[in-house]
C-alpha cells in the first residue's frame, strides 16, 4: 500500500501518518455524515447548481492576495462535491462505469488536507454567490471527514484531548489556579480601584454560568475585569463553575462529534449549578459553538447570552454608571465572523462603544461584510503558518486597520485578538493596541455609586450584627 | 425536411419537454422532502425564514449585488432578462403555446422580442468571452461553463434568422427545424446540468441554512457507525 508524504504546512500527531486505509474510511465517514447529519441536501444542490461565476473569488481575502486557483472557494468546495457527486450519486456512480476517471486516492486526500485548512470558514463568500452556495459548510463538513481519517492539525486535537480528556480545559488551567487567578483579579480591583469585585464560583442558583475563553484568565485580565465589573455596578447574578468553565470549543473547527461533546459538557455544567443562562465570555467562536446548545441539547436547554449583549441591555436602561471622560484615543472596531457573518451580534458593541468612546471610526467594509481577521476556523491556533495568517490572510485586515489609523483596535474575541496582534505585529502596525471591548468600559466605569451601595450594606450588616450580639 | 420538422416539432419535442418537467418536478419534490425531513429531525428548529425569504428575494432581483463583478454580473442580469422574456412573450410563441395550454397571456411587440434576442445571443458571446477573460473564472471553469451560454443561445439565434428570412442563409424549414432542435435540447439539458438552477434557484438559502440544522445526536451518532464511541479524542 503506498502512502503520501502527509507532509502538511500544518504539525500533525504520527497517527496522522501512520493511518491507513484512508480513502475507503473516508467515504464510510462520508456515508456515515449523509445518514445522520444535515449535510446531505445541501451537498446535492450544490453539487448540481454550482455555477463557476467566480463572484466568491472577488470577496475572498485569501484569492484577492494569493490570485492561487486552489484559494477560489467555489474551487476549494469543488474538491469534496467531486468526492460526493462520484460515490454518492447516481449519475456519478453511473459515469464511473462508463470509465470516467475520478478515484479518492490518498494523494487527493492530502490536498484536501491542505486546502481545506487555507480557509479559515469566515463564510464571506457566502454574501456574493448568487446561488446561495455556503462554502463555510462545504469546509467545515470536509475538515470533520478529514478528521475521522485523523488529518487534524496537532494545534486543534492536543487542546481538544486536554478539554474532554484531560484537566477539563483547552489551557490546562487546573481549579486551583483558576481560583487563584480570580482571587488575584479581586485584589487587583481594590489595588488599582480600591473597590470589592467578586469572581464568584460555584454559586448554585446564580442567574448566569460564565464561559469565556479559558485562554483569557491567562491572557485577558482586563476584559475579565471589565466583564466582573459590569456584573458588579449592574447586580447581575454570575458564577463560575468549577466543573466547566471553558467556552473554547474547536469541535467547531474539526469535528461535529466533538463539537456535540463540547456543547453538552457546558449545558451540563449550567444544570449542576442549577443556572438559568449561559453566558459567554468576549469570543466569537465560543458564542457560535454554544449558539448550537439548543441543537445538541434540545430546546430545553439554558439559553445562551453573549456579554457584549448583557452589557448593552444594562448601559442602555442605565444600569452602567460611566465617569464623566470617555476614551479620547481613536478606536475602531472588528466584526468577529462568528457573531457578525449571519448579522447576529453586530450593533450591541457599536452602541456601548458610541456612548463609551469620543472617536470612533468604522473599518470598510464592516458588519455582516467584513473581513476575518484572518485567523478565523481554528488557524490562528495553528502557530506553524503563522505568515500564512499574517501576511496573506490577514493582508487585507491590516489594510483595512491602517486605513482607519485608529489607536485601538476592539475585537470582542480570543481568537481575533492573538491574530490581530500578530497580523499588527508583522504589518508594521506597531501603534495600534488591540483590546477587549470591556477592557476599554472598565477604564471608564464609576464605582462610586457601587461603593456607597456596598457601604450602605456593610453598616447595615454591622448593625444586626450588633443588635443580635446585644440579645 | 418537412417529415424532419414534423418529428422535430412533434415527438421529439413532447418528449423533450417531458423529460424536463418530470425532471423539474424529481428535483422540487426531492427538495420539499429532505427540507422536510432535515427540519423534522433537526435539534434546533429555530429557523429565521424571515431572513431566509429576504436574502432569497434580493437574489432574485440582484440589482445592488453587482458592485463587485460589475461588469460580468451585468452582463449576466441582462442575458437572464432577456433569455426569459423573448420566448415567453413572443407573440407566436404565445399562440403557439396558448393553443396548447388553453390559455393566453399578453405578447411583446416583435420588434421589442428582435432586440430582446440579439441582446441574449450577445450576452451569451460576451459571458463566455468574459470567462476566458478573467483569470479567476478561466481557473474555475469547467467545459460544460463555456459550452452551456453557447447552446443556450442557439435557439435565440435561429429563432431570429426564422422571423428574418432576409438574413437566413438556408430555407426557412432546416432553420425552424434546428431552431426547434436546439430548444429540444436546452429543455433536456435543463433538469442534469446546472441550467436547473432555473427553478431551483429559490430553494438554496434556505437549504444552505438547514445544513446547519444537524439532528440532536448526529455527532454521537456517526460515532457509533463508525465503531468510535469509546475511542480516545
Amino acid at each position: 500500500m503506498t502512502t503520501t508524504s502527509r507532509e502538511y504546512s500544518y504539525y500533525v500527531e504520527d497517527r496522522t501518518r501512520e493511518a491507513t486505509d484512508r480513502p475507503r474510511r473516508f467515504l464510510e465517514a462520508f456515508a456515515a455524515v449523509l445518514e445522520h447529519s444535515s449535510y446531505g441536501l445541501a451537498l446535492d444542490t450544490y453539487s448540481r447548481l454550482s455555477a463557476k461565476c467566480s463572484r466568491c473569488a472577488s470577496t475572498c481575502q485569501l484569492y484577492e492576495v494569493t490570485q492561487e486557483e486552489r484559494d477560489i472557494p467555489c474551487n476549494r468546495s469543488e474538491l469534496l462535491l467531486r468526492v460526493y457527486r462520484r460515490y454518492f450519486t447516481r449519475s456519478g456512480n453511473f459515469l464511473a462505469r462508463l470509465g470516467a476517471d475520478f478515484e479518492l486516492t490518498d494523494e487527493y486526500i492530502d490536498l484536501m488536507a491542505e486546502n481545506y485548512y487555507r480557509c479559515t470558514a469566515c463564510r464571506r463568500c457566502k454574501s456574493s454567490c448568487p446561488v446561495g452556495i455556503d462554502h463555510g459548510l462545504v469546509t467545515h463538513l470536509a475538515r470533520w471527514l478529514l478528521a475521522e481519517v485523523e488529518v487534524i492539525p496537532k494545534a486543534l486535537v492536543v487542546s481538544t484531548r486536554e478539554q474532554l480528556e484531560g484537566i477539563g480545559n483547552t489551557s490546562a488551567i487546573p481549579v486551583n489556579a483558576l481560583t487563584s487567578t480570580c482571587e488575584f483579579l479581586e485584589e487587583e480591583f481594590e489595588d488599582d480601584y480600591d473597590v470589592k469585585v467578586r469572581f464568584p464560583i460555584d454559586v448554585e442558583g446564580a442567574e448566569h454560568v460564565f464561559f469565556p475563553a479559558v485562554s483569557d484568565y491567562l491572557l485577558e485580565p482586563d476584559t475579565l475585569m471589565g466583564n466582573a465589573a459590569v456584573m458588579a455596578v449592574t447586580g447581575g447574578s454570575w458564577t463560575i463553575g468549577t466543573g466547566n468553565y471553558d467556552g473554547i470549543n474547536y469541535g467547531l473547527f474539526y469535528s461535529d462529534r466533538m463539537l456535540e461533546r463540547i456543547v453538552k459538557g457546558e449545558a451540563t455544567e449550567a444544570r449542576r449549578l442549577n443556572a438559568k443562562k449561559i453566558l459567554i465570555g468576549e469570543c466569537g467562536h465560543a458564542t457560535r459553538s454554544a449558539w448550537f446548545v439548543p441543537t445538541f441539547c434540545g430546546p430545553e436547554a439554558p439559553p445562551v447570552v453573549n456579554f457584549m449583549q448583557y452589557t448593552w441591555a444594562q448601559l442602555e436602561a442605565g444600569k452602567i454608571p460611566l465617569k464623566d471622560e470617555r476614551i479620547m484615543e481613536r478606536v475602531t472596531y472588528h466584526d468577529p465572523c462568528n457573531i457578525a457573518r449571519a448579522g447576529k451580534i453586530t450593533e450591541e458593541p457599536r452602541e456601548i462603544i458610541k456612548t463609551i468612546c469620543a472617536d470612533f471610526v468604522e473599518m470598510t467594509p464592516n458588519r455582516t461584510e467584513n473581513y476575518c481577521c484572518g485567523g478565523g476556523g481554528g488557524t490562528v491556533s495553528i502557530d506553524e503558518i503563522r505568515d500564512f495568517r499574517t501576511k496573506l490572510m490577514g493582508k487585507r485586515k491590516a489594510d483595512q486597520v491602517r486605513a482607519t489609523g485608529a489607536k485601538y483596535l476592539i475585537a470582542p474575541c480570543a481568537n481575533c485578538k492573538k491574530q490581530l496582534r500578530e497580523v499588527c505585529e508583522d504589518n508594521g502596525l506597531d501603534d495600534v493596541e488591540v483590546v477587549g471591548l470591556h477592557d476599554l468600559l472598565l477604564k471608564v466605569i464609576d464605582f462610586e455609586p457601587y461603593k456607597k451601595k456596598l457601604a450602605a450594606e456593610e453598616a447595615a450588616n454591622e448593625k444586626t450584627t450588633e443588635a443580635e450580639e446585644a440579645e | 425536411m418537412e417529415a424532419a420538422l414534423e418529428l422535430a416539432r412533434g415527438p421529439a419535442l413532447i418528449l423533450a419537454v417531458t423529460f424536463m418537467t418530470l425532471g423539474m418536478i424529481r428535483h422540487v419534490l426531492l427538495t420539499i422532502w429532505e427540507s422536510f425531513r432535515i427540519i423534522r429531525r433537526a435539534g434546533d428548529r429555530d429557523i429565521p425564514y424571515r431572513q431566509i425569504w429576504k436574502t432569497t428575494l434580493r437574489w432574485l432581483v440582484p440589482v445592488d449585488k453587482v458592485r463587485n463583478e460589475p461588469v460580468f454580473s451585468s452582463t449576466s442580469i441582462v442575458f437572464h432578462v432577456a433569455i426569459l422574456i423573448a420566448p415567453l412573450f413572443l407573440a407566436g410563441h404565445v399562440v403557439l403555446l396558448g393553443g396548447w395550454l388553453g390559455f393566453t397571456w399578453p405578447a411583446i411587440p416583435n420588434i421589442l422580442a428582435d432586440v430582446l434576442t440579439i441582446v441574449a445571443v450577445l450576452a451569451a458571446v460576451a459571458l463566455v468571452v468574459q470567462r476566458l477573460g478573467a483569470r479567476a473564472t478561466r481557473q474555475l471553469s469547467r467545459r460544460q461553463d463555456y459550452a452551456l451560454p453557447l447552446v443556450v443561445a442557439i435557439p435565440y439565434l435561429t429563432g431570429f434568422l426564422v422571423m428574418h428570412p432576409a438574413w437566413n442563409p438556408v430555407s426557412f424549414e432546416a432553420m425552424l427545424f434546428v431552431h426547434v432542435m436546439s430548444a429540444n435540447l436546452v429543455f433536456i439539458l435543463l433538469p442534469i446540468t446546472k441550467l436547473s438552477h432555473a427553478l431551483m434557484l429559490p430553494s438554496v438559502q434556505l437549504v444552505s441554512e438547514i445544513g446547519w440544522k444537524f439532528p440532536s445526536e448526529s455527532g454521537s451518532r456517526v460515532g457509533a457507525a463508525l465503531g468510535k464511541e469509546g475511542e480516545a479524542v
